[in-house]
């Protein structure tokens, strides 16, 4: 009887097991690392449409606030505050103005100036421009 | 024992045929029809959102901003996620500006999509948002935009023109090179969760637009407030139908200041009516009176038919030709050419045309570019009126030869004038210097040579005393400047036929300075309501002409010539100008 009992006993294969228990705990570490992995997914793009709408958005407010400069600092704008005595225009003396050379022709003493506020200077500015357009 | 074993049996033959039926739908569903279930899933979350190109600026010559965009946003509203339409409304108004009661009307609806309100400003969308999420309301969605504002208002508005609700261009630049300035819209696939939010992961094909380009015009900005004040004050004080004034490089062909009146506010384009609209630099014709008179005396000259010295006897200011009397406004005998241009003798201007061939003077009035639209990239161009030599009748030739029988456009008349300026070359007016960046129009050509250079240095010298004490337009001079130019007194044609009486269009094209011209100016005056007797261009339209141009030499920094000046005026404020 003992004996009819030991050989029905089945041995407990603990490496098969094992085996199975590994590929299964792989695969749920697997598939546990995938949803990890989607949910980081989700969150960065959540981050990037965050971002990217902050950037719109700056952007946007950028746009508006150029918007309004060019309008301020528009002519018709300008004049009207001009009118309404909000600034006031101060004309330059001809003394404090410098004035750019025409980069291509030298004068006769063959010195190629770019800017002068010698009135002299001007005065052979001016000559050599006639010159020119002659 | 059997009977057990058959029933396990059986057992697990229904349940391999359940899981099996189980697996072939799983199968159906995940693989066969898994694109078209896709399909119908991603139609349900998913949109092409629209990414708007942005409308390109329109710059002067010198980068100054005439037309730029404002980001707004569009409201609008899915039905379909919106449970209470009152509770959204009375959270909404307040940043809409929209009454309560109207805006939960307009929320009560089941359509996906209805546009609740238009260029609403980014913070007060941004704010309604914030408010929805606080209230935790859904419903209500953005969607990017932008409104074109003109920083100058009504200044260069012929030329800028408008665009319309949707952005499209309507009038002037704007709609003339509307595919150029518009660029092409984007679009991006996305899938949007319940919230409308949209999930990253999901983001699909997306294509970004090719945003419109800059147009950067020949107008500088300077020269046209230059042009605009001067008609502003010819305008509030003659009180004329109308005022055009028109600034260019004779040598180049690009139009600096371009303006008319009555102008409008492109900003409130719905507000303009159709007369202050209208572009009269191209859309109008007039009869140029003497001012046409160059185009005769350039066509004699270089036909060979008369030269400097040919004097031509001028009747003592009354000549019988064709059953009608031909007047001079001072009678003279024998002028010569540059006389006859000095002096604007009607008789004289006739005989030379009537020394030539029908055809011939014909060729050279299409030479000068009459009765052919010059191009400019306007709407609304019309060609003029140059009747062909078998309309002609008897009296036609001579009624050219002072500015009669024959309509012109202003934008023509100051091509013809830079003939005569830039040594007979006739150019083609320019407006655009470049279409977006590193893209350059087509350098300045001529579009055909006219007149020999020999030909228009003599007309232009002729010019010249035109603006001197003796010639019809002392008032045009500038300071420190020499002057050619010529005055231009026309009857207004009536509507049934012949002139009216006392009612003129006046004007003066010149060029400055004389020896080598940097710029041409022509300006009209339309009807001025001032007696007959004063209703000249010399006197109307020469003195403006003077105080643009001698302004827009300062400003472009030109230096004076003193010596040519003061030869040209003389005695010029001793003695009475002879007007006509």
């Amino acid at each position: 009887m003992n004996g009819n009992r030991r050989r029905t006993t089945n041995t407990i294969e603990v490496n098969f097991l094992a085996r199975c228990m590994v590929g299964v705990f792989l695969l749920a570490m697997a598939g546990l690392f995938f949803v990890y992995l989607k949910n980081q997914q989700h969150a960065v793009g959540d981050q990037i449409r965050g971002i990217q709408a902050a950037v719109r958005e700056a952007e946007v407010d950028n746009e508006s606030l150029k918007a309004r400069i060019t309008t301020m600092t528009s002519r018709g704008y300008l004049q009207r505050k001009l009118d309404e005595g909000y600034i006031k225009l101060e004309p330059i003396r001809d003394t404090a103005m410098a004035r750019i050379t025409p980069a291509v022709p030298a004068d006769p003493d063959g010195i190629l100036r770019t800017a002068s506020r010698d009135p002299e200077s001007r005065v052979g500015a001016g000559a050599s421009q006639r010159s020119i357009s002659r | 024992m059997r009977g057990i074993q058959a029933r396990i049996a059986v057992l697990c033959l229904l349940l391999v045929l359940i899981y099996t039926v189980f697996a072939w739908r799983l199968i159906n569903l995940q693989v066969r029809d898994h694109d078209s279930f896709s399909d119908i899933a991603s139609d349900k979350h998913s949109i092409k959102l629209p990414i708007q190109a942005k409308r390109g600026r329109i710059l002067d010559r010198n980068g100054e901003e005439l037309a730029v965009n404002i980001p707004v946003r569009t409201v609008t509203a899915d039905g379909t996620h919106i449970k209470d339409p009152a509770a959204l409304a009375a959270v909404a108004a307040p940043f809409l500006e929209i009454p309560v009661d109207e805006l939960t009307k307009k929320l009560s609806t089941q359509k996906p999509y209805v546009v609740i309100c238009k260029r609403v400003s980014e913070e007060k969308a941004q704010g309604m948002i914030r408010a929805m999420e606080g209230a935790k309301l859904r419903g209500l969605y953005l969607e990017e935009s932008s409104i074109r504002i003109y920083p100058n208002a009504s200044m260069l508005c012929h030329v800028l023109g408008f665009v319309d609700q949707s952005g499209k261009g309507v009038d002037g630049i704007e709609k003339t090179l509307d595919r150029e300035l518009s660029g092409h819209d984007g679009f991006r696939k996305i899938e949007h969760d319940r919230k409308g939010r949209e999930i990253m992961v999901y983001r699909g094909q997306e294509q970004l637009p090719e945003e419109g380009a800059d147009i950067r015009l020949t107008i500088d900005m300077g020269l046209q407030a230059i042009v605009e004040k001067e008609l502003d004050a010819t305008f509030k004080e003659l009180r004329p139908a109308g005022a055009t004034a028109i600034l260019a490089d004779p040598n180049t062909g690009e139009i600096l200041a371009l303006a008319c009146r009555p102008n409008f506010d492109p900003n409130k384009s719905n507000d303009a009516k159709p007369e202050q609209m209208r572009n009269r630099s191209i859309s109008d014709m007039y009869e140029p009176g003497s001012t046409f008179k160059i185009v005769v005396a350039s066509a004699a000259l270089n036909e060979g038919i008369v030269d400097e010295k040919t004097r031509i006897y001028c009747e003592n200011g009354q000549f019988s030709y064709g059953g009608k009397i031909l007047k001079d406004h001072h009678g003279s005998g024998d002028l010569s050419v540059s006389e006859i241009l000095m002096k604007s003798s009607n008789i004289g201007s006739a005989k030379m045309a009537l020394r030539m061939d029908d055809n011939v003077y014909y060729q050279y009035v299409r030479r000068f570019g009459f009765g052919e639209k010059t191009g400019l990239p306007l709407p609304g161009e019309i060609s003029g009126l140059v009747n062909p030599v078998h309309k002609w009748d008897m009296l036609t030739k001579t009624r050219m030869a002072m500015g009669q029988s024959v309509a012109v456009t202003p934008v023509q008349m100051v091509m013809a004038m830079s003939t005569v300026a830039n040594g007979g070359h006739l150019m083609k007016p320019r407006l655009v210097l470049s279409k977006g960046e590193g893209s350059v129009v087509r350098e300045s050509v001529p579009a055909s040579d006219a007149i020999a250079r020999k030909t228009a240095n003599f007309v232009a010298t002729a010019l010249e005393r035109v603006v001197s004490d003796q010639g019809t337009a002392p008032l045009a001079r500038v300071d420190g400047f020499t002057v050619a130019g010529k005055t231009g007194t026309a009857q207004k044609i009536s509507s049934h036929g012949g002139y009216l009486n006392d009612r003129y269009i006046v004007s003066f094209a010149g060029f400055l300075p004389a020896e080598a011209p940097r710029l041409m100016g022509l300006v009209i005056v339309d009807d001025a309501p001032i007696a007959g007797s004063a209703n000249y261009g010399g006197l109307v339209a020469a003195p403006v002409f003077s105080r643009i141009a001698g302004n827009a030499m300062r400003y472009l920094d030109i230096q004076p010539e003193s010596a040519a000046v003061m030869a040209q005026s003389g005695n010029a404020t001793t003695s009475a100008p002879v007007i006509r």
